[in-house]
């Protein structure tokens, strides 16, 4: 009895664990995590900090350009709003190219790889005015709600402005 | 005044004759409904041609394509495929190229390579581009034969082609030939932005 029961809660644990390796997020570039539709509404939820999306992949030339540029906006906000990338490059590179770009950029952001079931509809629910290009960057206030997106390679100049307003009402917190 | 005299030359230069009311729509580009007037634009060959020479008798679907583009990659054999498939029902592509990166020898030795089953047109300065709204490569156009939009948007909804489950460019030509109701309109895809030239 007693076994059957240690045997279940092994296999119970070992599920949860396998559950939370699936939701966990990567800690650094060198795992990218392959997320669906409803992941990706997890990910773009703000944890109690503003929260940067960059959605991108490595085929996307202006989304390499900027890379570094948001490497460096992680570094400098650390701590003060959460920043992860979204790959749309296909599920068969999510253990090849995809995490040895970020490897080479030094990104230690959360990366999750997006295969989604109808791409359209998830353009539209993230923001109507997206057509659909890449890179595209969206900032969430720590309260969840969109005040910033950008279509095509962003001003690393205007992207700071951006995260500094989002986070001038909370320096007093 | 040099300005004025250098938009005049750009303007003549194209050869690109516009001559239609844009709305834009709520996710950028023309809204479902506009009509266009023919424009003019050169093919591979330098050739100019207009929206009213290449149209099909049913209608037009006008794709904006890249060169380099992974995303069209991936769809050139679809495009092909619907291209002949619509054509056999009145409707004729025609392919246009926005690009400022990519060269007219690398959008020719391009085309040869997948060989578009219709025509490729220059689209020097992204003039059409700006017209149409165009963002991203592979983005479809589709009018009737009076050029009124009918669907605008992506081809379908997957990209790898391994899992598409919907047709919109296939669905919308169905039901307009079919005199029903284009269920969808619009569908965004995820593509290549169209890399426009700089603007002074």
């Amino acid at each position: 009895m007693a076994a059957v029961l240690m045997s279940a809660l092994a296999v119970s644990s070992a599920a949860q664990t396998s559950l939370q390796a699936e939701t966990k997020p990567a800690v650094d570039g060198s795992r990218v995590i392959k997320i669906d539709d409803a992941g990706l509404t997890d990910v773009l939820k703000a944890k109690d900090k503003p929260r940067v999306v960059n959605f991108w992949a490595t085929w996307c030339a202006p989304c390499i350009e900027e890379f570094p540029d948001l490497v460096k906006v992680d570094n400098e906000y650390k701590g003060k709003i959460d920043v992860v990338t979204v790959s749309l490059d296909s599920i068969d590179d999510i253990n090849t190219i995809v995490p040895d770009f970020l490897k080479r950029m030094k990104a230690e952001m959360p990366a999750f790889l997006l295969v989604s079931e109808d791409e359209s509809a998830l353009i539209s629910s993230i923001q109507k005015d997206w057509g659909g290009g890449l890179p595209f960057t969206v900032i969430y206030g720590a309260d969840g709600g969109q005040v910033y997106f950008r279509e095509g390679k962003f001003k690393p100049v205007e992207l700071r402005a951006e995260i500094d307003k989002v986070l001038a009402p909370r320096a007093g917190k | 005044m040099k300005r004025t005299s250098i938009l005049f030359t750009a303007f003549f230069a194209l050869a690109a004759v516009f001559v239609m009311s844009p709305k834009i729509g709520h996710a950028g580009g023309l809204e479902i409904g506009t009509t266009v007037e023919s424009f003019t634009l050169p093919d591979l060959n330098g050739e100019n041609k207009t929206l009213n020479d290449l149209k099909g008798k049913k209608g037009t679907v006008v794709v904006w394509l890249s060169a380099q583009c992974p995303v069209v990659k991936l769809y050139n054999d679809r495009i092909n495929e619907i291209a002949e498939e619509l054509a056999a029902k009145g409707i004729n592509f025609v392919g246009i190229n926005s690009n400022a990166t990519e060269s007219l020898d690398w959008v020719k030795s391009n085309a040869t390579e997948v060989g578009y089953k219709f025509p490729v047109l220059i689209d020097k300065g992204n003039v059409l581009a700006d017209k149409f709204g165009a963002m991203v490569t592979p983005e479809v156009y589709y009018f009737d034969s009076n050029n009124v939009l009918l669907y605008h948007g992506a081809i379908d909804n997957d990209r790898s082609g391994k899992n598409v489950q919907l047709n919109y460019l296939r669905d919308a030509s169905a039901s307009a030939l079919g005199g029903k109701t284009i269920a969808t309109t619009r569908a965004n895809a995820f593509g290549c932005t169209i890399k426009r030239t700089e603007k002074q």
